[in-house]
């Protein structure tokens, strides 16, 4: 068999499958018929088959080649994930995200440690140098703080809710990526961000304003917070597939952990919308202190229930049996 | 020009062979969809400025709600195209598709919205470390920054000038009627002999000159490999001749029937 002649028997189903990956609008067979993508996939299987004798028989020519870029070009078309539907993204939010944030909870844990740690080691810095606390807080901060809080104008504070936000996601997403780095930036964000935290509290402390600052932290720190540290348990996973794959092999593993992680954090990512608007608008507000704890406990309950409790497969309750009272003789 | 090249054994145990995309091609795509998403996002305060006048709306809530979306649109255009370009074109965003590439997993099947997003958030680091994501591109074998490591994705090229049937042309035989007399030790030759000797028939539209040329140079080699003495006939053969019949002989005792 020559080429010529092997192309000559064959070249009728090539070119019909040529027709029909130009066709395939937008890489996708959606719009044709049923029917057609069956003959679609017999035309494919016929051509790699083809493929397959011409890479035996002839390595290197034109045949060859033609039959190698058809093929390629067919390939993703058929094999390819479950498409994905707009109303799905409900499902998502409502019991996949949840799940996956729960089965992800040892780099939850992890993740909030380092947070913690940072503030502690803050706390204790301030509490061994107050002079640093001075440095820290603009002279007659405590003043400002007690006499009126920091009222923002309302003008401004669209545009500060779209810089929180913008900001924190961006936080976010560098918490989740720097685990291709091991998860090293992820865990020194953490530890700054908590560090920070930690030495701002104790220098206000020093100067014995909690309730004013904690009213200002409060409203919108329970997500933003809750959020960073989910977002940095993402990038901690991932590090972890990286360093301890198990019984997979390394890259397996480290795909298998980004798909999860980029999953959940980019789902969390939106939960800081909300936080950036309480922050632009609860937060300087002149909401009594009481309302503004009130608000930080009302979006600390909905987030962990949804967190905690969304998406658990119902307990099999003991049923009352009715029936078996029915079962009894009228009389007895 | 040679591509590094990859096999993916498909479902149906075929190999089938990629070219690993060159790091210039795809920064040059990269380049065009950056582009193209900051079209999006300055189309998308236009719309907004034209609504929000051609309506009358000047109160500070629908300002409000303005400025808080055009920042949302900002930030998700840089990471939204690409994913959604990637997920929904089957990894050719409107770049790669200029440019003859295409986004496939390494077991050649196209990437899903979780794949484009793994690939899509880590350009962060890719991009904006030290651009980490050149060095790790060159010392991979296929291209592969972190973000495509990390998705199991690949970047191939998409050779769209193959996928027309061309290029089987027959050998044209012109200077003999048959196979023409045996030539001596013809079975010190293979496959990769026919191979030459049918590129050589085939190409037509060649200088004269030129071909005359070539075709000597193909014949004495072939000639050396034959083993054939110096005043052997076949040496006297003109060379075009010569490989016209040897590609007779030859692809009849090779590919039989």
């Amino acid at each position: 068999m020559t080429p010529e002649s092997f192309a000559a028997t064959r070249q009728e189903s090539w070119r019909e499958l040529e027709a029909c990956v130009r066709s395939a609008r937008r890489g996708s067979l959606r719009r044709l018929a049923a029917s057609d993508i069956e003959r679609f996939a017999l035309l494919y299987r016929r051509a790699s088959s083809d493929l397959a004798i011409a890479l035996r028989d002839f390595p290197g020519q034109g045949v060859t080649e033609y039959l190698n870029a058809l093929c390629a070009r067919a390939h993703p078309l058929l094999y390819r994930g479950a498409p994905m539907r707009l109303w799905s993204l409900g499902g998502f939010f409502a019991t996949g995200l949840p799940r996956a944030v729960r089965g992800a909870a040892p780099y939850m844990l992890a993740s909030a440690a380092f947070l913690l740690v940072g503030a502690l080691a803050g706390w204790i810095t301030i509490a061994h140098r107050p002079d640093l606390g001075d440095a820290l807080l603009p002279a007659g901060f405590s003043n400002r703080l007690n006499r009126e809080g920091v009222h923002a104008s309302i003008q401004a504070a669209p545009l500060l809710a779209s810089f929180i936000i913008q900001n924190n996601v961006r936080v976010a997403l560098v918490c989740f990526a720097g685990g291709i780095l091991l998860g090293i930036p992820t865990a020194a964000i953490l530890f700054l961000n908590g560090w920070t935290l930690g030495m701002l509290g104790a220098a206000v402390h020093a100067g014995g304003d909690d309730g004013a600052f904690w009213a200002l932290i409060v409203p919108h720190g329970v997500l933003e917070l809750s959020v960073i540290v989910i977002a940095g348990g993402t990038g901690l996973m991932i590090g972890d597939a990286i360093l301890r794959p198990g019984l997979r092999r390394r890259s397996d593993a480290l795909v298998e952990a980004a798909r999860t992680a980029a999953v959940i954090a980019s789902g969390i990512a939106a939960l800081l919308i909300i936080a950036g608007c309480i922050e632009a608008f609860v937060t300087p507000s002149a909401m009594p202190d009481v309302g503004k704890y009130a608000v930080a406990v009302g979006t600390g309950v909905l987030l962990y229930s949804w967190l905690l409790l969304s998406g658990r497969k119902p307990r099999p309750r003991a049923r009352l049996r009715l029936d078996a009272s029915e079962r009894l003789p009228a009389g007895s | 020009m040679q591509y590094d090249t990859v096999r993916v054994r498909t479902a149906e145990n075929v190999g089938l062979g990629y070219e690993v995309a060159g790091i210039a091609t795809r920064l040059l795509a990269f380049l065009i969809d950056l582009l193209l998403s900051g079209m999006v996002v300055f189309f998308a305060a236009l719309a907004w400025l034209a609504l929000t006048s051609a309506g009358g709306f000047t109160g500070g809530a629908v300002q409000a709600a303005g400025l808080i979306i055009f920042a949302l649109v900002a930030l998700l255009a840089f990471f939204g195209y690409f994913t959604i370009a990637e997920a929904t074109t089957a990894g050719r965003t409107p770049g790669k598709r200029a440019l003859g590439l295409r986004v496939i997993r390494i077991d050649g099947s196209a990437p899903t919205l979780s794949d484009a997003l793994v690939r899509n958030l880590l350009r962060i680091v890719d991009v904006f470390v030290l651009g980490v994501g050149l060095f790790v591109m060159f010392a991979n074998s296929r291209s592969r920054r972190l973000g495509d490591i990390a998705a199991g994705t690949m970047v191939v090229r998409e050779r769209t000038s193959a996928t027309a049937l061309q290029q089987v042309v027959a050998p044209v035989i012109r200077r003999t009627p048959d196979a023409g007399p045996e030539v001596d030790g013809l079975d010190r030759l293979g496959a990769n002999e026919l191979v030459v000797v049918r590129t050589f028939l085939t190409r037509s539209g060649m200088e004269p000159r030129l071909r005359t040329g070539l075709a000597a140079d193909i014949s004495r080699r072939l000639q050396d490999r034959l083993q054939l003495a110096p005043d052997a006939p076949e040496r006297q053969w003109p060379p075009e001749l010569f490989l016209e019949r040897l590609y007779l002989q030859l692809s009849d005792r090779l590919q039989g029937e």
